[in-house]
């Protein structure tokens, strides 16, 4: 049984498809990526997984449960942890204050509100493993608006990774990075899904990044999947090449 | 350890404070104390949640007509009394923080704002309980439970307030330092990603309001057990932009902050209308000059400078803050 699995989506905006009839799965450990033009609905297929707008017509399951419509912040306790492709951090609170309030997230007293020792100092070290998967340990103290753009991406990786999700969900994590940072983060993003087998969905603008991470890619062209498949076969693929990759370089 | 000497040598100096100032002023020092618990009440709305109330008169003026109301017909001790309208205002203020958390920004200011109107209207829609544009006067300071009755002198009611004061403190201390807190200020800082957390913040929210209110109430009572009476002006929008004053120019965000703010304010306006009636403008004035050059308010200034020097004597060169978290 797929862990994540989307049946028939669609999302109009007036007159516009942004989603039309999208069926997509992500089966336990496994790595996928989505990709498509600009205007594709990528983001759009995202915000309905989680909820933050409602589709229009078909479901989303997520561990065999309808999750379609739920309230954002339950999706989230359901165990799925999202990135934003416009970094979305706490800027005034330091590095480890950021992933501290990500990993209290689903402790089951983060309504303690007094004392709470126990909590605090149970999210601070479920925090500190976080930042160090994201090397970010030199910067646990630092506050987080001090930190360049490439770092800030990685804490709000290590937000994500802190909830202990189990399906991990990253929008463009490499976005406006320049190439070196692009690379570290990818080696960074590499060694930490080596280790667990975290099940992940990865919208992603840059191919080279897809094929370095993905298992499996799965190709939207205006709104609807052109092509489904292993990385060498939708490098192989000539529509997918005629819509996408071949326009855009 | 620093922070625990310093609220001991406070609390040690307000304990002594009656018997070196004249004893006329100790009223003064009441008042002053009850507003700073007032607008410590605001600044968990304003400082943690970033939520602006406009309408706080609301709880201090239902604490001080609850407790009114509550003698009026039954002459409980004053303790007593005194939580039975903290209990009140929380009850009344949860569905006023359900609508209005329904909001964020100017229209949560408005909603706020629409709901401490409401009080003062009903106040004189219903004159025959309220008293209308009189108030409630004659509320008298029962004494007990068990015979206790130091509270019913001037001296023993500031030693009760300064007790609810500090208590207060130590309580919004801890919860701004605990789990809960420590969600408020993802609300401030990014409520969206808090949410996408997995934070149900709107009930985060509901719960601020709630607890804001009942430490307004509780300031709210402490006054109309204290003056003897509750008059309409405690819900009337004056009250709620005057709190949100102290709020600003104490530095929100601090709790210690909005206390001397509240506290400077009293002894200020005291003062101040002693020689000219034109204190209004000179209170505007002042707030003026703290938004435009000290939006980090008194508390603000006061711990930079600290900061600051200690920086300078190089005891850890290494370990200075970049930029004001708070």
């Amino acid at each position: 049984m797929p862990l994540l699995e989307c049946r028939g989506l669609v999302r109009r905006f007036g007159a516009l498809v942004a989603v039309d009839d999208i069926d997509l799965a992500v089966e336990p450990g496994e790595i996928r990526a989505v990709i498509g033009p600009n205007g594709a609905g990528k983001s759009t297929v995202f915000n309905l997984i989680t909820s933050v707008l409602k589709p229009s017509a078909g479901q989303v399951i997520f561990a065999g449960e309808d999750i379609t419509g739920m309230p954002v912040h339950e999706v989230a306790q359901k165990g799925i942890a999202r990135t934003f492709q416009l970094c979305h951090i706490f800027p005034a609170l330091t590095v480890r204050e950021n992933v501290r309030i990500a990993a209290q997230a689903r402790d089951g007293r983060r309504w303690q509100f007094l004392g709470g020792g126990r909590v605090l100092n149970r999210s601070t070290s479920a925090a500190d493993e976080a930042i160090a998967r994201m090397r970010l340990t030199r910067m646990a103290d630092a506050t987080a608006a001090m930190l360049s753009h490439g770092d800030q991406r990685l804490l709000e990786i290590a937000m994500a990774i802190a909830q202990k999700p189990r399906l991990l969900m990253l929008d463009e994590p490499t976005q406006g990075l320049s190439i070196e940072e692009t690379g570290r983060a990818v080696q960074i993003l590499k060694d930490m899904l080596m280790e667990g087998d975290l099940s992940v969905l990865l919208v992603e603008h840059d191919m080279e990044v897809v094929f370095k991470l993905a298992d499996n890619i799965t190709v939207l062209h205006r709104g609807r999947v052109i092509a489904d498949g292993s990385p060498a076969a939708v490098r192989a693929s000539a529509q997918v090449r005629s819509a996408y990759l071949g326009g855009a370089q | 350890m620093n922070w625990r000497l310093g609220f001991l040598v406070t609390a040690a100096a307000c304990a002594v404070l009656p018997f070196a100032v004249p004893q006329h002023s100790l009223t003064i020092l009441v008042e002053a104390l009850i507003l700073g618990l007032f607008a410590m009440s605001l600044d968990l709305l304003v400082g943690y949640c970033r939520l602006y109330s406009f309408g706080h008169a609301a709880a201090y003026g239902l604490g001080a007509y609850s407790y009114a109301l509550i003698l009026t017909y039954v002459p409980l001790p004053l303790p007593a009394a005194i939580l039975l309208a903290v209990a009140v205002t929380i009850v009344i203020a949860i569905p006023i923080a359900w609508i209005c958390t329904r909001s964020t920004g100017v229209s949560f200011a408005m909603l706020t704002l629409a709901f401490a109107q409401l009080g003062y209207a009903m106040l004189f829609r219903f004159r025959d309980v309220t008293g209308g544009s009189d108030g409630l006067v004659g509320i008298p300071r029962h004494p007990g439970p068990f015979g206790i009755d130091w509270f019913q002198s001037k001296l023993g009611y500031y030693y009760l307030v300064l007790a609810c004061l500090f208590g207060s403190y130590l309580l919004c201390r801890a919860i701004v330092r605990s789990p809960f807190g420590a969600v408020l200020a993802g609300i401030r800082e990014n409520e969206a990603k808090t949410i996408a957390l997995g934070y149900n913040t709107r009930a985060y929210k509901i719960t601020t309001v709630v607890l804001a209110y009942g430490f307004g109430g509780l300031a709210g009572a402490l006054y109309a057990a204290f003056a003897g009476f509750a008059s309409p002006e405690l819900f009337f929008w004056l009250t709620s932009g005057r709190v949100l004053i102290m709020v600003i120019v104490g530095g929100a965000g601090t709790l210690i902050g909005p206390i001397l703010g509240g506290v400077s304010f009293v002894f200020l306006e005291h003062q101040l209308s002693q020689v000219t009636d034109l204190w209004p403008l000179i209170f505007g004035t002042i707030f003026m000059a703290f938004v435009m050059f000290a939006p980090q308010g008194i508390w603000g200034i006061l711990t930079s400078r600290f900061r600051s020097r200690r920086a300078v004597s190089g005891s850890d060169s290494g370990k200075e803050a970049p930029g004001a978290a708070t």
